[in-house]
């Protein structure tokens, strides 16, 4: 039943249904881009939310609220223009990166062939970065203390035989031990990832590493 | 007789354009009745109100966006305003702040009633989007970033509508229905998404369920909504 990459159906209805974080409801988005069938996935969920809410039952509004809003419409500026996606990323991650490329992002070296950006911090320890790492670079040993969500958008990656490319999703969480992602040779990998809590990594070096760099 | 008119100028081809109302009839393929776009042209709809009930609320929709008709408008607020604001105060919020998020989400109808394409979405999926998106920007104060621009997918055109208020209505029994059709925990599960916002864990939390059999639940009520609501779009 479950697709390797492709994010199981509870995540299209927590998405519809505005369950999501800031940051999973990105990872979510960008990586509905790189697949139709998810986005028809998602329309018929939002769908079922638009006849939810049609059908609960209407309550009052205030008598002036229609000529409120007639007057504020009237003060209105006319065209409400749209910023054009020229940086060749997908379009949620493109538009909440304000239409700026990858390059003009403030990356920070991490370690040997490794940089990050991280881009938002969320109630409970969750973070949204952008990971970047060198073809053939491998991804120092760890386990997971929460749920991570890591999506490929340039390069790939392998955990074990299970290979990830552009557009695949691969769901790590407690029950994941000893995750080692291993990047293909080639060009760099680029994922955006959200983490719950900081990940335990195994080797010494790695853990007195670790909160210097900041996972 | 007129539909036929109308079928025959689409199948004639799409070049057929006399102007711009003639390209309007046309790209509203289906949805457009003769009445409506009779009034189109004499642009006399505004003088009698009481002949919205025999428009759908996308048909509406064309209306605000092309002719800035502020009676459609009305029509469309009276219809959906007490029903975004009742979908909102289910998060627990106040009776003003569930006020000002409907009036946020008509005026967004109004500005944006131009980029709204019947082809693509229903009216009322739209409006929902936007009212869940405003609640989050203005009560959770965090983005809720969309896969799309607009509507989500440029290349999908629906099935040709037709005969709108009656399948309004039809989608409404059928959404009870189909909700109706699902086991207690199976619409509980789906409640507390859709109506609370809740996370899987925090599902999971309030239900004393283990996360996997909420999940596992989601999914399955999900396609048991899919297979009931098949082909509508």
């Amino acid at each position: 039943m479950k697709t390797h990459g492709i994010i199981p159906d509870e995540w299209i209805v927590s998405y519809a249904s505005g369950a999501l974080s800031e940051a999973h409801a990105l990872v979510v988005a960008t990586h509905c881009h790189f697949h139709p069938a998810l986005q028809q996935k998602l329309i018929d969920a939002e769908n079922i939310g638009a006849l939810l809410m049609e059908s609960r039952p209407p309550v009052k509004v205030s008598s002036h609220m229609f000529d409120d809003i007639i007057s504020k419409i009237d003060d209105l500026p006319n065209e409400v223009k749209q910023p054009s996606n020229d940086n060749g990323l997908p379009f949620p991650l493109a538009e909440y990166l304000n239409h700026k490329s990858l390059d003009q992002l403030n990356w920070r070296m991490m370690g040997p062939g490794l940089s990050q950006v991280r881009l938002w911090t969320g109630p409970n320890d969750e973070r949204l970065w952008l990971l970047k790492a060198k073809g053939g670079a491998k991804i120092p040993s760890h386990d997971h203390s929460g749920l991570e969500l890591t999506l490929v958008l340039q390069g790939s990656y392998h955990v074990g035989k299970d290979q990830y490319g552009p557009g695949l999703l691969e769901i790590a969480d407690d029950e994941t031990k000893n995750h080692t992602p291993l990047i293909d040779a080639g060009e760099d990998c680029i994922c955006l990832v959200v983490t719950e809590a900081p990940i335990k990594i195994h080797s010494l070096l790695g853990r007195l590493a670790q909160p210097f760099i900041g996972l | 007789m007129v539909f036929i008119r109308i079928k025959a100028m689409i199948n004639a081809g799409r070049q057929i354009c006399i102007g711009n109302r003639e390209a309007f009839c046309l790209t509203a393929q289906g949805l457009m009745s003769d009445s409506l776009c009779r009034n189109l042209y004499k642009g006399s709809i505004m003088d009698e109100p009481s002949a919205f009930s025999d428009y759908s609320h996308e048909q509406l929709v064309i209306l605000v966006a092309r002719n800035k008709d502020r009676h459609a408008f009305h029509h469309l607020f009276d219809y959906f305003a007490p029903r975004i604001k009742s979908y909102l105060l289910n998060f627990n919020i106040s009776d003003q702040k569930a006020e000002d998020l409907t009036q946020e989400v008509m005026i967004t109808l109004w500005q944006k009633a131009d980029k709204f394409d019947p082809q693509k979405a229903r009216i009322s999926t739209w409006l929902f989007r936007v009212a869940r998106n405003k609640y989050i920007d203005k009560v959770r104060q965090q983005k809720y970033p969309e896969v799309n621009a607009d509507d989500h997918i440029a290349s999908m055109i629906a099935p040709e509508k037709t005969d709108q208020n009656l399948k309004e209505q039809q989608d409404q029994g059928r959404i009870k229905m189909a909700m109706a059709a699902l086991n207690d925990e199976q619409r509980k599960v789906i409640e507390l998404s859709f109506f609370k916002e809740l996370s899987h864990s925090q599902i999971a939390a309030e239900t004393n369920l283990p996360l996997g059999t909420v999940k596992s639940r989601i999914r399955m009520a999900f396609q048991a909504l899919r297979e009931e609501l098949g082909d509508y779009r």
